[in-house]
């Protein structure tokens, strides 16, 4: 450790240098402990699930307190399609309201606006939970499930989509309702991104004859290219582990889900539900392997946006 | 690098001017930029705008290729002509600026490859096979004086170059398009010795084939390569003429007194 403190120009050095040099790595230090320590007790508190069912832990879908029998495919399945489909609907809209407040925008609406924005993406999460509950998803259930319900055959290629009770509670309301919390913080981080791009380049396009279409396309995106993929990487990061208002809303179905219009649970969303409940040791250590699964998934979509952020460097 | 044409330069004949502004008055808001500016730009000459910062220099460039329509509140007055053409008057924006090129004081390279900052303003009027594209990118480059610099690293990105290549790339994307008059605002001012001495031989190479207007604060690059010169001070035109008799012997006390460095 001695050189890590002690590095050039150390002769010259005050004390108060050599404290203020500490300090700062001494936080550093601390912080990498404090992951290091989350990764061990996970794995260990987990280590008993994963003895008892080995890979299948991950494939099977059984989640059965009783017989003392768990598999998290349906979590880890519920996880990954509704975070995937709330950032397919939340980019394109967080993009064209980023465009729109930068470049279309009248000035005087643009601030209030913008504030607008961040305002929404302060909401708490449980918020959103509730509206989802008592709002979105009665009206779903009548609007939307009903008639889809009549108007399908059972058995046909619908099912795979549309196959439910329909109360409102499922995959894809829940995908809704995140699609919602996501959109806003993508929103206002990407109008933040467009203003990066220095007003020269833009009206070197325009001078060219560009069209607005024209300069959004082929200068305001690629400048900022690497940011927008930091940007979806971390909406899709806290969509992946949103708990609260995905508890409430996705029907809390430990099976794996048979379409999109089906109950299902999220990863974060079973661990909310049980953890006060868990009374067997292998209940509580499946769900804890649960939560290893989740931290491991959200690594690697921040380990992904780094090595995309990396090729294109070239 | 030749220092001045042989021939000798008069003021601008009215049968050679393609590019004038009559009585133009320009407006950010509630505050007057410019006053009544008349300008009478020949063809094929470098025209040079100098005068203390904040005089309005800048602000006749954008004025001259409506770049400021991008902002609201920014408006123009009076008359801008191009060829007998009213600038302020069209609504063809684009195609107005495709025929004014304008380079700007920091480069401004798209983010894409080098051969595609070139093409850029080209694919935008219409697409052409590859062969008349590598064409036209060449000759750009070529006419910029960077095409032995880049020529075998087309398919790097434009960011990638220093910033007096990265000038002269703009200047090249700038040329691709034919521009008929094309507008510089300060381009060396942020660019060592070398890549200025460059450009400036650039410039005054292309203007055999495009009318030049480039806001300039260095009076040596201004009396060095521009045929007409126009002082501008607090928004007006102050003097506007030849540029050896506006250097030598200036009419008007105020360019006197900026050129011998007393304010300014």
């Amino acid at each position: 450790m001695a050189s890590l403190f002690a590095s050039a120009g150390a002769e010259r050095q005050k004390p108060s240098e050599a404290l203020f040099r500490f300090a700062c790595a001494a936080a550093a230090t601390l912080l990498m402990t404090a992951l290091a320590g989350i990764v061990v007790s996970l794995a260990i508190g987990g280590w008993p699930a994963f003895r008892a069912f080995g890979p299948a832990f991950l494939f099977t879908a059984t989640w059965n307190p009783v017989t003392e029998v768990y598999g998290a495919a349906g979590p880890i399945v519920g996880t990954l399609l509704t975070a995937s489909i709330a950032l397919g609907f939340a980019l394109p809209l967080a993009l064209g309201v980023a465009i729109f407040l930068v470049e279309f925008c009248p000035a005087p609406l643009a601030a209030p606006l913008a504030v607008a924005i961040e305002l929404l993406a302060g909401i708490p999460s449980i918020v959103y939970g509730m509206w989802g509950l008592f709002v979105l998803a009665p009206w779903f259930a009548e609007h939307v499930q009903l008639p889809i319900a009549l108007s399908t055959v059972p058995g046909s290629w619908a099912d795979a989509f549309f196959s439910g009770t329909p109360n409102g509670a499922n995959i894809f309301t829940a995908a809704l309702v995140l699609a919602v919390m996501i959109l806003p913080y993508m929103a206002a981080v990407f109008r933040e991104l467009f203003l990066t791009v220095p007003p020269q380049v833009r009206e070197a396009a325009y001078g060219l004859g560009c069209t607005p279409l024209e300069v959004v396309r082929s200068i305001t995106i690629p400048s900022v290219r690497r940011g927008m993929i930091g940007v979806i990487m971390l909406g899709l990061g806290r969509a992946l582990g949103e708990t609260m208002a995905v508890t409430f809303i996705i029907g809390n179905a430990h099976a794996m889900p048979r379409s999109l219009f089906d109950g299902g649970a999220t990863i974060a969303s079973t661990i909310a539900n049980e953890f006060t409940e868990a009374t067997g040791a292998l209940h509580e250590a499946s769900l804890v392997a649960l939560g290893l699964i989740l931290f491991l998934m959200t690594f690697g979509v921040l380990a992904l946006a780094r090595t995309l952020l990396r090729t294109d460097d070239r | 690098m030749p220092m001045t044409a042989p021939e000798l330069i008069t003021e601008p004949d009215p049968a050679k001017v393609v590019l004038e502004t009559r009585g133009l008055d320009f407006f950010y808001g509630e505050t007057q930029a410019l006053f009544g500016v008349d300008l009478a730009v020949e063809r094929n000459r470098i025209t040079a705008l100098i005068g203390p910062s904040g005089c309005g220099k800048s602000t006749l460039l954008r004025a001259i290729n409506r770049i400021y329509a991008l902002y609201p509140g920014q408006r123009a007055e009076g008359t801008i002509r191009l060829d007998g053409e009213d600038i302020l008057a069209t609504t063809h924006l684009s195609a107005l600026r495709a025929r004014i090129g304008m380079v700007f004081q920091k480069p401004t390279p798209f983010p894409m490859s080098i051969y595609d900052n070139v093409a850029f303003g080209v694919r935008l009027a219409d697409k052409k096979p590859k062969a008349e594209m590598d064409g036209i990118v060449e000759h750009a480059l070529r006419r910029a004086a960077l095409w032995d610099e880049v020529k075998d690293q087309l398919a790097k990105s434009g960011l990638g170059l220093s910033g007096g290549q990265q000038q002269r790339l703009c200047v090249a994307r700038g040329l691709a398009v034919s521009p008929q008059v094309l507008l510089l605002d300060e381009p060396a001012s942020a660019l060592d010795p070398i890549s200025t001495a460059k450009l400036e031989q650039t410039l005054f190479e292309l203007k055999r084939d495009v009318t030049i207007v480039m806001v300039t604060h260095n009076l040596q690059q201004a009396s060095r390569i521009s045929d007409h010169t126009g002082f501008l001070y607090l928004g007006r035109m102050v003097e506007f003429g030849p540029t050896d008799a506006l250097f030598s012997k200036p009419r008007s006390t105020q360019t006197r007194d900026y050129l011998t460095g007393r304010f300014g």
